[in-house]
């Protein structure tokens, strides 16, 4: 009986042994080379592609990019953003909380991308989030904007006013 | 063996630590160009394929003026992120100049150091850790110290590794993890008092974090464990009580609280924790074990009767495990494992990258043992390779179906082109600016000789060109009138007239000339603005030809590379796929052999009992 505890209690070490086996790391194989290299030529070509597409799609004379920040306290959860321009809408944007996270450490998302001639337009935006105590906050912008040749990028910034402590837009052309 | 067992929680601290490292080390102070921000916002996401591209878009597009080394360090780490370690290593390299910014180097040394510590060359990590300057952010340095003890225990300096943790100090949300890793530092150095003081003490801490309360888990599993191996069962009973029934090293702490409680002799109290394991519907190692523990238990407290029961049932238990097991092994052989993972490989979202769910296998059968394969971290890194070219095949496929419609919006717009050129080229010929310009010239030279010449009247209006010739026309008749006194009269009063005509012209006449020159030089700019829009459409129309075909030749390129790429990944994926398969394999058949053992065990000690019993008749008939 001996013999089987200690063959019981061998199989015992043997359990986090088998875990530990397992912590050694992956050896540098030749798949790993392959996988690294095409990786990089993928990534290289989907940077090409990524740059016909927006040549094609959205000419740097036409283009207008309309981008998101966050700069606000813990008291402010965002649910969502609505974008018009000329009255149209552009954007309506659901926000997870792993998008509001990444905006909240510094994170800038481009929620727009379109194109707009030369000339004045009407830009409106709203945000909907939740303010203190969980209560609905919604608050809006208007801003004309001059589209000249070359890209726009516009940047909405939900921030909390000083005086108040309560996010509004702040918009800055770039 | 203890300290492959270390080794193992430590790799688990580490890379818990070092996704979060990364983070707080590329944090900018403030974002000056907006697609850096953009890039940002991926790689907090985690979506480090994305933020790559985003960031080598940018770069080709000079959209990163100031952040041009944050980005270089930061495509360093998003390819570190994303498995190119090769990659990144060559870039960490090329930010290291006599340019550099200190506090940059200090950034690629820890990196290199990193690396090289991944790759297992732990003389080269250590040295170039050494090169780092003190950094001045608290976590910064906690994650360097951390990462030079690791580097440390690797070759196997344990106690200078515990003494570097001992002299790091802690930020917030750090503190755990240092000490975790100075136990288990301590424990490999042989200094069991100062581990075990170590461990205790974070293995009694309080917590709502579920990932510190698994932290404090582990380190009370890996003491009693260590004790339980040194003898002191007692003392290992107390630490795995501490191990929560909820957490994931439930089943490891209810197994080891019944060898301790053997180890003491208690073997009625031993059933307790071995007898809950039964209880679970868990197919794992611990659970395995217990089948033959319990029945163990019962013969040393001398209850034959359930003994052989509980032995009868674990032979039956693992002859069904077997079956199991042989059809994992059959359905791994086969491809359904591969066939597991394509299925993964459809989740909306996701670009590749590590398995964060556990796959579902309705229809895989004894599919439990392949995802307990699969759960393993040994296949993780295989996994992640394995599905990041499924993305990739995946997004080619995409670009490849976009690219033809890109093929079809080119045509459509050189056939809308070749439509309207004949009509704009018509009127370009008409030359409408250069005839435009050629009488604004003539307007322009007319205002600057009346300037010259200073005659009001050239400025005159019409009507009032008419009154004057009028008034001239009369002045004329009437001196061919007889002289008489009423057509003398008539004569002053026509010159009068002309006389004030010619005055309020004069006294107008400032102010028409400036309006003239004045509106002369807007119509100038005017037609300039003509001319050169004339110009534009005049290149534009040789221009957009040129770029059609441009635009043919790239797409034609970026077809034929995505063409080229796509059968590579295919046998890339296809090798990655059969190193998964061989490694599910291996682990099944490690598994197969112990459960083989286990049965053997069983059947041996089942056999004996028997013969005890019958011997005992015998014994009790020859009385």
């Amino acid at each position: 009986m001996k013999a089987l505890h200690r063959g019981i209690l061998a199989g015992l070490l043997l359990w986090p042994l088998l875990l530990a086996a397992e912590s050694k790391a992956p050896a540098e194989s030749g798949i790993r080379e392959d996988v690294q290299t095409l990786k990089q030529q993928v990534l290289e070509l989907n940077r090409d592609l990524f740059l016909l597409e927006e040549e094609l799609l959205f000419p740097s004379n036409t283009q207008i990019s309309v981008f998101l920040s966050m700069n606000v306290g813990e008291f402010f959860q965002l649910d969502s953003v609505k974008i018009k321009i000329d009255g149209k809408e552009v954007a309506d944007y659901l926000y997870t909380q792993r998008e509001i996270d990444a905006l909240v450490r510094g994170g800038v998302q481009r929620i727009h991308i379109g194109n707009l001639r030369t000339g004045e337009h009407e830009l409106v935006a709203f945000f909907i989030g939740k303010g203190p105590k969980g209560r609905d906050y919604k608050r809006g912008t208007t801003m004309t904007i001059n589209k000249g040749l070359g890209p726009k990028y516009v940047e909405l910034k939900i921030v909390d006013q000083t005086k108040n402590y309560q996010p509004e837009f702040e918009v800055k052309e770039w | 063996m203890p300290k492959l067992r270390l080794q193992f929680l430590l790799f688990w601290i580490w890379l818990a630590v070092a996704t979060n490292g990364f983070a707080v080390s590329v944090k900018p102070h403030e974002v000056r160009d907006l697609h850096y921000g953009e890039i940002l916002f991926h790689f907090y996401q985690e979506d480090y394929f994305t933020a790559i591209t985003h960031l080598l878009v940018a770069q080709k597009q000079t959209n990163l003026q100031h952040h041009q080394q944050e980005s270089e360090l930061l495509l360093g780490g998003l390819q570190l992120s994303y498995g190119m370690l090769d990659q990144a290593e060559a870039r960490f390299n090329r930010l290291l100049d006599e340019d550099t910014d200190p506090e940059l180097r200090n950034r690629v040394w820890f990196y290199l150091a990193k690396i090289a510590y991944q790759r297992s060359r732990h003389e080269q990590a250590f040295n170039t850790l050494q090169k780092i300057g003190k950094p001045k952010d608290k976590k910064v340095r906690a994650e360097l110290a951390l990462l030079n003890a690791n580097i440390h225990m690797e070759m196997g300096k344990d106690a200078e590794a515990a003494e570097i943790l001992k002299n790091a100090s802690a930020p917030e949300g750090w503190e755990e993890f240092l000490r975790i890793n100075r136990g288990i530092a301590l424990l490999r150095a042989g200094d069991i008092k100062e581990g075990q003081a170590t461990l205790d003490k974070l293995g009694k801490k309080r917590s709502d974090n579920e990932e510190l309360r698994a932290l404090r888990d582990r380190a009370n599993l890996g003491l009693g464990y260590e004790l339980l191996r040194k003898g002191e069962a007692e003392q290992a009973r107390k630490y795995l009580n501490r191990v929560r029934l909820q957490g994931p090293f439930m089943q490891a702490a209810l197994l080891g609280a019944g060898w301790a409680d053997t180890e003491r002799g208690d073997y009625e109290q031993a059933l307790t924790p071995w007898l809950a394991l039964l209880k679970l519907s868990s197919h794992d190692a611990p659970v395995q074990e217990a089948h033959l523990a319990v029945p163990y238990a019962f013969t040393k407290i001398g209850d034959n009767k359930r003994s052989n029961y509980f032995y009868k049932q674990a032979l039956d238990f693992f002859d069904q495990e077997q079956q199991y097991l042989g059809d994992a092994i059959q359905a791994a052989h086969s491809g359904a494992l591969v066939s597991l993972l394509s299925h993964r490989d459809s989740d909306p979202g996701s670009s590749g990258g590590w398995l964060n769910e556990h796959p579902t296998l309705e229809d895989v059968p004894s599919g439990r043992y392949l995802v307990d394969v699969l759960s393993g971290h040994k296949f993780q890194e295989s996994l992640k390779d394995y599905r990041d070219l499924g993305y990739l095949k995946q997004l080619l496929h995409t670009w490849l179906d976009n690219i033809s419609v890109y093929y079809d919006m080119v045509d459509a717009r050189r056939l809308a082109y070749e439509k309207r050129a004949p009509l704009v080229r018509e009127r370009l010929n008409k030359q409408e600016a250069a005839s435009f310009q050629q009488r604004w010239q003539e307007y322009n030279t007319r205002i600057q000789d009346d300037r010259r010449s200073g005659d009001p009247l050239k400025l005159a209006t019409g009507k009032e060109k008419q009154q004057w010739t009028t008034l001239q026309q009369m002045q004329e008749k009437l001196s061919s009138l007889p002289a008489e006194p009423r057509f003398k009269k008539m004569q002053d009063k026509a010159r009068w007239l002309q006389g004030v005509l010619y005055w309020q012209i004069q006294s107008d006449y400032k102010s028409r000339l400036w309006e003239a020159e004045k509106q002369i030089k807007e119509l100038g700019n005017l037609i300039s603005e003509t001319t050169r829009n004339n110009q534009h459409v005049t290149d534009a129309l040789s221009d957009v030809k040129m770029g059609f075909n441009g635009f043919d030749t790239r797409i034609e390129t970026l077809r034929g590379r995505i063409q080229a790429l796509l059968p590579r990944i295919d046998i890339a994926r296809e090798d990655a796929s059969g190193n998964l398969q061989q490694l599910a394999l291996e682990e099944l058949e490690i598994r197969r052999q112990r459960l083989a053992s286990y049965r053997l065990q069983a059947r041996y000690a089942l056999a004996r009992s028997y013969d005890q019993v019958s011997q005992k008749h015998e014994g009790e008939e020859q009385q």
